[in-house]
């Protein structure tokens, strides 16, 4: 239908009607997959034009952070460095990912502002570029993680399998709450601060920098944390352990669920997202 | 080609104002001739009636020019027929590919260099990285600006600016053309190549939709007029009617 040959935009005509074009954003949105790559990797490149190092500099000082962290912290803690280091790395470079996805789908929309009022793009392509922009920025963390995995000897232990599949149900979480920020944010310009204080206090209460020894197994405070689950399920692999099993569970629920509201919402307000803005 | 058409059928298009105390706006506004007619929705919060109860029929070959105040609606209309709107009432349908060139910097990255920027905004347009790379040379060669295209877009002047923009705009195969006016860009050279290519799109062209001020200009493109008024339109005219309907402001 939307396929550059013909388009048909309509009133209101119930809810139905509503949910199938949204589903038809979506699927415009897939057919145009290579328009929200070329909008993502211009992102990268246009925000780092004329630095030498570009991303790597966060990389830097991401890395910058794990080495005193996890020196400074293996002697608070009395943990060894080689057990602490690897843990930190992983911590803070994953959580940059969902971090990074969340505080920057407050601007999706708003910074598309001018093109979603002059095109029939589908919206979700943007949210596409959100994910895939952040997606290219781990890319280049992930250098500070194969380097603890080699200097640490990490290779003889880890399980790659289960930490892709932590990481593929982080990213589906991540993707959804990302667009919910973005939609509330076009709409409620108090959004991004309050998003911003909710990951800033996240960091703090998820394990990243610190080992929930303390608590004991499957404590609410933990259970309760989608960023517990999102980081455990990915790290504890790449350190030879296992994680545990109710941690997939649970990502997986969230994102069903997840994904069912984020996209009735989407489906509500899509007609009207363009005038927030 | 023939069956390219516009259709639009009993359009309203309401804008919800947000962020605006709705009480703090006086109800007199309503009546102003400029900008569109307010009112409060159900909900409370203001709303700008920007088009009501608007019907059009374009088939290929017709050429619109879209006069009215400013705040009449003409932008609104080709926003909404650039499918960037939705309808509050009523169906609006294109066929046909549709080429909206309503704002020359949109997609405009100034940092980036003139070849940057001619790939991505051909990417929002809608051409593949193959076509664009296939017709470079040609918009590069159209805006004349040889090596320039290396440099930022920062470092060039407006009138730079403007013909990169014009050349990647026009580049697209279309058969629907939305113009806001913008064509008075560039220097008298310039003036002239962008005319000629203009009339060349035209003519490919099916239909052209054209929100214009000047009466000249209005006559040299278009074959058809029409006037808006606070959101509502008139009938559609034969271009040698344009007086009257400009008379009858």
């Amino acid at each position: 239908m939307e396929s550059g040959q013909h388009m048909l935009r309509t009133g209101r005509r119930g809810t139905l009607f509503e949910f199938s074009m949204a589903l038809r954003d979506l699927v415009t949105s897939y057919h145009r997959r290579g328009l929200a790559w070329s909008l993502a990797w211009h992102d990268v490149v246009s925000r780092y034009r004329g630095s030498i190092l570009g991303p790597f500099w966060i990389t830097i000082s991401m890395g910058l952070m794990v080495l005193g962290i996890g020196l400074l912290y293996a002697k608070l803690f009395g943990i060894s460095v080689a057990e602490f280091m690897p843990y930190v790395a992983m911590g803070i470079v994953f959580f940059g990912l969902m971090a990074g996805t969340i505080n920057e789908g407050c601007d999706t929309f708003v910074q598309a502002s001018s093109m979603l009022s002059q095109t029939s793009l589908p919206m979700f392509t943007f949210i596409w570029r959100t994910v895939l922009r952040n997606l290219i920025n781990l890319a280049h963390h992930a250098v500070i993680i194969v380097a603890v995995i080699i200097f640490f000897g990490l290779w003889r232990v880890m399980d790659v399998f289960p930490a892709l599949g932590g990481l593929l149900l982080t990213i589906v979480n991540l993707a959804w709450i990302s667009m919910l920020a973005a939609i509330a944010s076009a709409r409620f310009r108090d959004i991004p601060q309050f998003v911003m204080s909710v990951m800033q206090f996240a960091i703090f209460m998820t394990p990243v920098f610190w080992k929930p020894d303390a608590f004991p197994d499957r404590h609410a405070f933990l259970t309760l944390n989608p960023f517990y689950h999102m980081l455990t399920t990915i790290r504890a692999p790449l350190l030879g352990q296992e994680a545990d099993g109710l941690s997939y569970v649970i990502l997986a629920i969230m994102a069903v669920l997840g994904w069912a509201l984020t996209f009735s919402v989407f489906a509500i307000t899509r007609r009207r997202i363009v005038h927030f803005l | 080609m023939t069956d390219v058409s516009i259709k639009v059928t009993d359009l309203t298009l309401r804008f919800p104002v947000y962020g605006v105390d709705a009480k703090s706006l006086k109800k007199n506004l309503a009546r102003v001739t400029v900008g569109g007619r307010l009112g409060a929705s159900t909900t409370g919060a203001t709303e700008v009636t920007a088009l009501s109860h608007l019907n059009l029929n374009l088939r290929a070959g017709d050429r619109l020019g879209l006069i009215g105040h400013n705040g009449s609606g003409k932008t609104t209309l080709l926003r909404a027929l650039s499918g960037a709107y939705e309808p509050d009432e009523g169906q609006i349908e294109v066929r046909g590919r549709i080429a909206a060139l309503l704002d020359l910097s949109l997609g405009i990255d100034p940092s980036a260099t003139g070849v940057d920027n001619i790939r991505l905004r051909g990417r929002i347009a809608g051409m593949s990285s193959k076509e664009i790379e296939d017709k470079m040379d040609e918009i590069a060669e159209f805006s004349g600006l040889g090596p320039f295209l290396a440099m930022p877009m920062k470092t060039y002047s407006a009138g730079m600016q403007a013909r990169l923009a014009f050349a990647v705009a026009t580049a697209v195969e279309a058969d629907v053309l939305l113009m806001d006016e913008w064509i008075s860009v560039g220097d008298a050279d310039f003036q002239k190549l962008a005319h000629r290519r203009l009339l060349n799109l035209v003519e490919r062209a099916g239909i052209l939709v054209l929100s214009s001020h000047d009466a000249g200009l209005l006559r040299l493109y278009c074959n058809k007029v029409m006037r808006l008024e606070g959101g509502v339109a008139s009938e559609v005219k034969d271009i040698r009617r344009l007086d009257e309907l400009l008379a009858a402001a």
